[in-house]
């Protein structure tokens, strides 16, 4: 046992920690620009510290729980949602170097996948304590939706873990490094697979737990303070972590592309990290919300077959002489 | 599919368009000169004709007179005259009546105050009140009569 | 089949799209939406029962807050009506400042709707790019009146003030401007494929229901009807000017939202129309008696307001304050429709077809 096994969990918490209310900021920055507004100015030199006074203010808040509630699952929700968010980093591989490595799991991807999916119960349990509502249709929506599109997610990557042989995340940079960026032999995989990744965080068009205009704020309406804290840490943690397993999936980790390798792969992979935060950011700001019935249907009967599709198209492709190469 | 990424390049270009929010604590904000705002009162030209409380939709305006100190001046002269911010609608009713242009209104738009005691103003709070005066006021009383 | 059970759900008045405090008990099974029943009334003030404690020039701040987002429309019915009962006649000027002023709210009204809209179908953006365009028509008006809401522009024989120096330059700069824009608005929403599933043939009104439930406004001219006061009983100078009334097809949202776009461009072309035949000279105000007392009789007149037939309905007994006053009110109308369109829906539809309506609770409620 090494010293470091303890001590750089603590230190990717606080990068975590940070990464969210510095993406919480830029979300609102962004979407301020987009709106032709400003986003936050006040707090700090330019607002930065805004994020950071609002999560301070979070934190001294009472601490409220519904006279109703089910208090011993109210408490336990945020932690059930935040602690499997949390855990699912430590598979994912940030750059070559070993020190940025925490564990490298043979079946890293599964892991992933698998833990991940333990969070909707954390959301459909706050719905369901809350005695409110609203608060349990946002619950039972979220996990409606959690579910369905959890197996296009999963089928979505299995294009690229049968191209790169593993499940293992290094590996499956390694593969791309050799070969080519999965974005462009898998594409269809990695259409299907942003589309389920953002339904999964809960995001526009698909935030419709959380739909303000139609469920108040979904499953967290009667959390307050550092309890509302966790589900938000969660969501954002979730962004961190989907960022960050697309540019490995998908976009080839760390890998420098064009040959411009003076440019640290930390560097590369925290820009090509920055553009999908900036993609959810951007589609929240443009679209509107898809209704429970149609997301479902969009689940089932869209993106379902062309996941399948996809695994067999390469399965196909693999065997093709010219273009395995590339599968 | 097309729409969708046609709204994303219209929300694209609006980034880097100018703001248009104002800082507004900051940098206070410019109203039009004919703007309604908190009425500016001037006690020396006040004949006492009570039109103003009398045309006031809300009844906030509450006046006194008394007799005019020069005994050999006939009318009365302002006692008392208060204004309820509470209630005022601020709607120019009392200054477009108002023979004298005793009673005006100015481009003052900061009404928000802890207690609803401070928002009864009275007549030296109103005189005081002498910023930012409207000056477009003459076409303000209706024109009768066809000009 | 699994007995379930329905659940009562408060929707409002508190609620972020109730648009002010409407209040709807609905009984949900699941999510789908077995009964409903609005509860109106929280932001009654009784408008028309002080009325008649006011004289004529005192109830115009008053219909500022009826219908706060076309405060113009609100201001021009009820000099309208007591004109009419009195036989003024009113300069050309006024009446051509009155229709440029009601139109412009008009497009105001509709920015307003168009954002909150969206805002319930879940796009953030447009509610502020709607806001950006409603500011500049709010900023000419007070330029005008002196206020960004509550006007209090007209009054019984004219309007109070004459444009100032450049205004009219600065209208017609931003109606072409508008015209402009709306392209951007339908390039942003209108071939959204997410909003045109949330809003295709949804919420559909017939015209037997259109007509029935004595709808006006967007609200029956998207079941194809056309009805529009401004052609049907054309009051102030409406008649000289060359605008077409858009009319929907199927009464769905979709055609619901056309009918609102297409509205805002021609009633820019009757601005852009208005100033330019704009007379030069000329007073602002007619020929008005000090004190205004109205003889005794009655009169109903109707306008089009951004949400429909807006109705006053004046009964004097020849004093200076009207002995009764009631206003037809289009919001109020138009809601009574929600109970019959919701039922069947889910949440999600519920709010959007709300929001469709176009409801202003100061209208509502009185
Ligand atoms: S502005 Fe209107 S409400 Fe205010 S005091 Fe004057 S008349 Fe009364
Ligand atoms: S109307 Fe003018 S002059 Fe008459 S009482 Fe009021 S302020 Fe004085």
């Amino acid at each position: 046992m090494d010293w470091y096994i303890f001590v750089y969990p603590v230190i990717l918490l606080a990068i975590v920690l940070v990464f969210v209310m510095y993406a919480i900021y830029f979300e609102r920055k962004v979407i301020g620009w987009i709106q032709l507004r400003k986003g936050p100015t006040e707090t700090g030199p330019k607002g930065l510290f805004q994020s950071a006074a609002d999560v301070f203010k979070l934190l001294i808040k009472e601490d409220i729980i519904p006279s109703k509630a089910d208090r011993p699952l109210f408490k336990l929700a945020p932690i059930l949602a935040y602690v499997p968010a949390f855990s699912v980093l430590a598979v994912i591989p940030f750059t070559d170097a070993p020190y940025l490595k925490f564990s490298n799991v043979a079946v890293g991807l599964m892991y992933y996948l698998a833990l991940s999916s333990i969070t909707v119960m954390g959301v459909l349990l706050g719905g369901w304590a809350s005695n409110n509502k609203y608060s349990l249709l946002g619950g039972m929506r979220a996990g409606a939706q959690m579910i369905s599109y959890e197996i296009p997610l999963v089928l979505s990557v299995v294009g690229v873990v049968m191209s790169a042989g593993s499940l293992n995340l290094t590996e499956i940079v390694e593969t791309q490094i050799a070969g080519a960026w999965n974005v462009f032999p898998q594409f269809l995989g990695f259409v299907v697979f942003i589309i389920a990744a953002i339904a999964e965080l809960n995001r526009t068009p698909f935030d419709l737990p959380e739909a303000e205009s139609e469920l108040v704020a979904g499953y967290h309406t009667e959390y307050t303070g550092f309890r509302f804290a966790f589900f938000m840490l969660a969501e954002y943690t979730y962004v961190f972590a989907m960022a960050s397993l697309i540019t490995i999936l998908f976009f080839g980790g760390w890998d420098a592309p064009f040959g411009l390798t003076f440019i640290p792969p930390l560097v590369w992979f925290i820009l090509k990290f920055c553009c999908f935060v900036f993609l959810l950011f951007w589609l929240r700001a443009t679209f509107p919300r898809l209704r429970g019935d149609q997301l479902m249907e969009f689940a089932w009967k869209g993106l379902l077959p062309l996941a399948i599709i996809n695994i067999f198209v390469s399965a196909l492709l693999k065997e093709v002489p010219f273009l395995s190469q590339y599968f | 599919m097309l729409g969708l990424f046609k709204g994303m390049g219209i929300t694209l270009k609006n980034m880097t368009k100018p703001k248009v929010t104002l800082g507004y604590p900051h940098e206070p904000i410019k109203m039009p000169d004919r703007f309604r705002g908190i009425q500016h009162f001037d006690p020396e030209k006040c004949i006492v004709c009570n039109q103003c409380a009398r045309i006031c939709p809300t009844n906030c305006i509450s006046l006194t007179g008394k007799k005019h100190p020069d005994p050999n001046k006939r009318g009365k002269i302002i006692n008392t005259y208060d204004i309820n911010f509470e209630i005022c609608i601020l709607c120019d009713l009392c200054t477009e009546v108002c023979p004298t242009e005793a009673i005006i209104m100015t481009n003052r738009y900061e009404l928000a105050t802890y207690s609803r005691e401070a928002l009864l103003k009275d007549m030296k709070w109103l005189h005081a009140n002498d910023q930012m005066i409207r000056q477009d006021n003459i076409s303000s009383k209706p024109k009768r009569g066809g000009k | 089949m699994l007995r379930t059970e329905e659940m009562v759900l408060n929707l409002g008045p508190q609620h972020p799209s109730m648009h002010g405090v409407l209040r709807l008990v609905v009984k949900i099974d699941g999510e789908i939406i077995r009964e409903i029943e609005p509860v109106v009334g929280y932001l009654h003030r009784g408008t028309e029962k002080l009325a008649e404690d006011l004289n004529y020039t005192q109830i115009i701040p008053y219909t500022d807050r009826l219908d706060y987002l076309s405060s113009m429309t609100n201001n021009y019915v009820v000099c309208h009506a007591t004109e009419t009962l009195m036989g003024l006649e009113i300069p050309e000027k006024a009446e051509y400042l009155r229709v440029i002023v009601m139109e412009m709210n008009r497009v105001a009204s509709h920015l307003l709707w168009l954002g909150t809209f969206l805002l319930d179908v879940g796009a953030l953006t447009p509610f502020l790019y709607c806001f950006r365009d409603r500011e500049q028509i709010l900023s000419m008006f007070n330029e005008l009146c002196g206020a960004r809401l509550t006007y209090n522009y007209m009054r019984v024989g004219g309007v109070k003030w004459d444009a100032p120096a450049g205004w009219l330059d600065k209208v017609k700069n931003f109606a072409d401007y508008m015209i402009n824009e709306i392209q951007n608005y339908h390039e942003l929403i209108s071939g959204n494929e997410i909003f045109l599933q949330r809003t295709k043939g949804i919420g559909v009104i017939t015209k037997e229901m259109a007509l029935s439930y004595s709808l006006s406004g967007a609200n029956i001219r998207c079941t194809g009807i056309d009805w529009d006061l401004r052609k049907k009983q054309p009051y102030s100078v409406y008649d000289r000017f060359d605008f077409k009334v858009p009319l929907g097809k199927t009464g769905d949202l979709l055609d619901k939202y056309h009918c609102r776009m297409d509205e805002m461009v021609e009633a820019m072309k009757i601005v852009k129309q208005a100033v330019e035949g704009f007379p030069e000279g000329g007073a602002t105000m007619g020929k008005v008696p000090r004190v205004l007392r109205v003889p005794e009789g009655e009169v109903y007149v109707g306008v089009e307001s951004p949400r429909g037939e807006l109705g006053c309905h004046i009964v004097s007994k020849g004093k200076d304050k009207p002995w009764r006053i009631k206003f037809r009110r289009p919001s109020f109308y138009n809601l009574q429709v929600a109970k019959e369109l919701l039922v069947g829906q889910n949440i999600a539809n519920l709010v959007a077809i709300l929001g469709s309506i176009d409801i202003v609770l100061g209208e509502v409620d009185g």
